[in-house]
């Protein structure tokens, strides 16, 4: 297969599972609003694009299965079949076949899904409710001449006008469809059934259809001019390529580093030379400039996280249907925009806690009713940017989390002891859900008990360097905040020192640094520990935690620490140096096993020498594990 | 003989799919092709001028096909311009309409370069022997 097919193939794949993600919420919202129009239209349409496409590729399944899933919107469309939730519920069936087709051509796995039981499904629903439509068809072609709109009557005008000069004008096309009347009757008996000016009407919603699409604010009626604008300024550019430019914008910045440096010097060892001050400004100036490119470069990266939120909707659906709960969910703030890597990797985790919430947190409606709370359970999901970070938070109305039960869960698990749970704070009792091995069969239902737990969403979170946390108040509900930076690429750092080594630690879960004297570090069975505020946290040396061999300063009679904290857990590292705040770009290293090192990558700083960034979250994930040893 | 210095312009709102087309259109020997993402971008273009030839998809947002056929047929400056529209099957009913709109001829999808060569042949030979005619 040559380059070209190939980028052909990949850039129908990415584009058609974005119009599938586009028009799975416009299910749930056409079970809201009843039959829309506009929006039976859209999906429709998409369907159709799909399909013609596949075509070309010669994608057999994938023409089936989006062909009959757009007879069914089509005769929706015409008004021929009414909506019912056997019809949205074989269509959604079909979205999920068309994921899994383009997935086995993505991988070129080479494998065969079996479409003919879902192709004749979808059949079937479709005879079903013709036969059973009659009536809905005629209100529906009522409800069509009820409101003829303007264009309507020039169309058809226009029609018998031009008719005249193209009839004989161009045969060909006319012989092609008498040709091919025998092979598709149901074409055929339409063309006859339907009368022309209709075919022309039916054109009409297909205009304010793309109201919803691209910008559901605007009404319909102005949407014209500014989807035009706004479509020609879209530039659909490979993702390598922006990479290339972020990590050249990432060693830029590290240039600039560098020659801040260099500048200080020259500017102190030449404070009387009148180019001295025009090389500080100037060096001045390109700071500014490289921290503007800086976050020009990461917003190219970033995107609306509404991409990731639009399958929650039909989640929620099929969820409170199977779980027989009624439930709302309203979601705020999807407009806000986070790095691409964050859209790839935050929705499993996402939805995973969506399905907790829902399953779990969320009462049955008889108890909810019977606690005098309103029988429809509510599920927020608000997303924010708060400083460098985004915050997501996904909150219910629900019952709220039982300590007691869940120290007692984790004590059967044998996963803490009954000591350590008498001692354990609320909030590192909630915590517990997030170990591994905490999800239960006991409690599994159809949708929870997939064989993935909480811990899985932690770490899916730890690794964008993020961190998620619990506030729960009895029969109030819970609320997950799940906090992660902007960027992933570069970052604050505090810069110190161990035995000579320079090291780097992100500065984001950073609480405070403080001196300490050696008396105030106490030994709790082999474990270093220091109090701080009341507050016991585990201490470590930085050298231990990397294993470099190196014993630092012990003998100093002063200590550096720096007091980390990530959700509810905090602990301590040891340093010999405090040496500054740095911008950091995070270079990947090859042949170091980040997962186990604690070692998030290296960067190059300011004097030119490379240093290795501290993974923070990591040592915060196997706190237990690193206390044991 | 078809022209092949005309500049054409393909109108799809599908990305791949003006790939798709385009990628014809080179195979058949045009090497000036624009794209457009639906029927009002594609006007815009049109009465800028400089086109040939539109190829055009028939289901698009913002205006369709059939629309933007319309528009160029009431245009004086466009209203001559040869439009191949293409179209899906399931729309053959459909094509009819297109018919009296005025579209030049129309497309099947899947279509291969042949198929598209011989339907731009079908337009250029007819706009030659109407010209013949009226000189």
């Amino acid at each position: 297969m040559n380059d070209e097919m190939e980028e052909i193939i990949a850039e129908f794949i990415t584009e058609a599972e974005e119009s599938l993600d586009r028009i799975e919420p416009l299910f749930v919202e056409l079970e809201q609003k009843g039959e829309d129009k506009d929006l039976i239209n859209d999906i429709f349409r998409s369907m159709h694009t799909i399909k013609g496409a596949a075509g070309f590729l010669g994608y057999q399944l994938v023409v089936d299965v989006a062909h009959s899933s757009e007879n069914i919107m089509k005769k929706l469309r015409e008004g021929e079949i009414a909506l019912s939730k056997e019809l949205m519920d074989v269509i959604l069936k079909s979205i999920d076949m068309l994921r899994v087709l383009l997935e086995h051509i993505r991988e070129k796995d080479g494998i065969e899904e079996d479409v003919s039981p879902l192709v004749s499904e979808l059949e079937s629903v479709l005879s079903d409710a013709v036969n059973g439509q009659g009536a809905a068809a005629d209100g529906a072609e009522a409800d069509n001449q009820t409101e003829p709109g303007p264009q309507e009557k020039t169309v058809s005008a226009e029609s018998i006008q031009v008719q005249n000069v193209t009839e004989d004008a161009c045969p060909a096309p006319e012989a092609v469809i008498s040709s091919e009347q025998e092979s598709h009757p149901e074409a055929s008996e339409r063309s006859k059934v339907v009368p022309e000016p209709e075919t022309a009407t039916a054109e009409e919603p297909q205009q304010n259809g793309t109201a919803v699409k691209n910008a559901p604010a605007v009404p319909p009626k102005d949407h014209g001019q500014k989807l035009k604008e706004k479509s020609a300024q879209n530039l659909r550019v490979d993702v390598e390529r922006i990479d290339k430019v972020m990590d050249l914008a990432g060693e830029v910045v590290l240039v600039r580093n560098r020659l801040l440096n260099l500048c200080n010097y020259f500017d102190q060892k030449y404070n009387d030379d009148p180019q001295s001050e025009s090389l500080t400004e100037t060096v001045s100036f390109l700071d500014r400039v490289t921290s503007d490119m800086q976050l020009a470069v990461m917003r190219i990266r970033m995107q609306p996280i509404k991409k990731v939120l639009g399958k929650f909707p039909r989640f929620v659906r099929d969820m409170s249907a199977t779980l027989n709960k009624d439930v709302e969910l309203v979601i705020t703030g999807e407009g806000t925009e986070v790095d691409k890597t964050v859209i790839e990797h935050i929705g499993d985790p996402l939805t995973h806690i969506l399905r907790n919430s829902i399953d779990h947190g969320l009462e049955p409606t008889e108890d909810r009713i019977a606690k005098g709370k309103p029988s429809k359970g509510t599920v927020k999901v608000d997303i924010y940017q708060k400083g460098n970070q985004v915050v997501i938070e996904v909150s219910d109305d629900g019952k709220g989390m039982d300590i007691n039960k869940l120290k007692k869960k984790a004590i059967d698990k044998g996963l803490i002891t009954r000591d350590e749970a008498a001692k354990m704070t609320d909030e590192a009792a909630t915590d517990l859900i997030f170990m591994a091995g905490f999800s239960t069969k006991e409690e599994a239902t159809e949708l929870s008990g997939r064989g993935v737990g909480m811990d899985v969403v932690k770490n899916n979170i730890s690794m964008l360097n993020g961190y998620v946390e619990i506030s729960t108040e009895k029969d109030a509900g819970s609320t997950f905040r799940i906090c992660i930076p902007l960027t992933l690429a570069i970052i604050q750092a505090l810069m110190v020192e161990v035995s000579g080594e320079k090291y780097a630690i992100p500065l984001s879960p950073i609480e405070e640094t403080l001196q300490v004297s050696r008396d105030e570090i106490d030994n709790v069975s082999g474990q270093n520990v220091i109090v701080i505020r009341d507050r016991v946290c585990p201490l470590f040396e930085l050298n231990d935690l990397l294993h470099t061999g190196g014993n630092g300063s012990d003998r100093a009679d002063n200590k550096y620490i720096i007091v980390i904290s990530m959700g509810d857990k905090k602990y301590c590292i040891a340093v010999d140096k405090l040496l500054g705040q740095e911008e950091v770009v995070i270079k990947t290293l090859d042949g170091i096993d980040t997962s186990t090192s604690f070692v998030l990558g290296a960067t190059i700083t300011g004097d030119g020498k490379v240093v290795f960034i501290l993974d923070v979250t990591g040592i915060s994930r196997n706190l237990v594990e690193i206390t044991k040893s | 003989m078809l022209d092949l210095s005309l500049k054409v312009l393909v109108v799809d709102d599908f990305s791949t799919m003006r790939r798709i087309v385009k990628n014809l259109l080179k195979q058949i020997g045009y090497s000036d092709i624009e794209e457009a993402e639906d029927g009002v971008q594609a006007l815009s273009k049109l009465q800028n001028g400089g086109f040939g030839l539109v190829v055009s998809d028939w289901n698009m947002p913002n205006m369709d096909g059939l629309d933007m056929l319309k528009a160029i047929r009431h245009d004086a400056a466009i209203k001559d311009m040869p439009v191949l529209m293409v179209t899906a099957e399931a729309e053959k009913e459909k094509v009819i309409t297109a018919i009296q709109a005025g579209v030049n001829n129309y497309v099947v999808k899947p279509f291969t370069g042949e198929i598209l060569k011989e339907k731009l042949d079908k337009i250029f030979d007819k706009i030659a022997s109407d010209q013949k005619v009226n000189t």
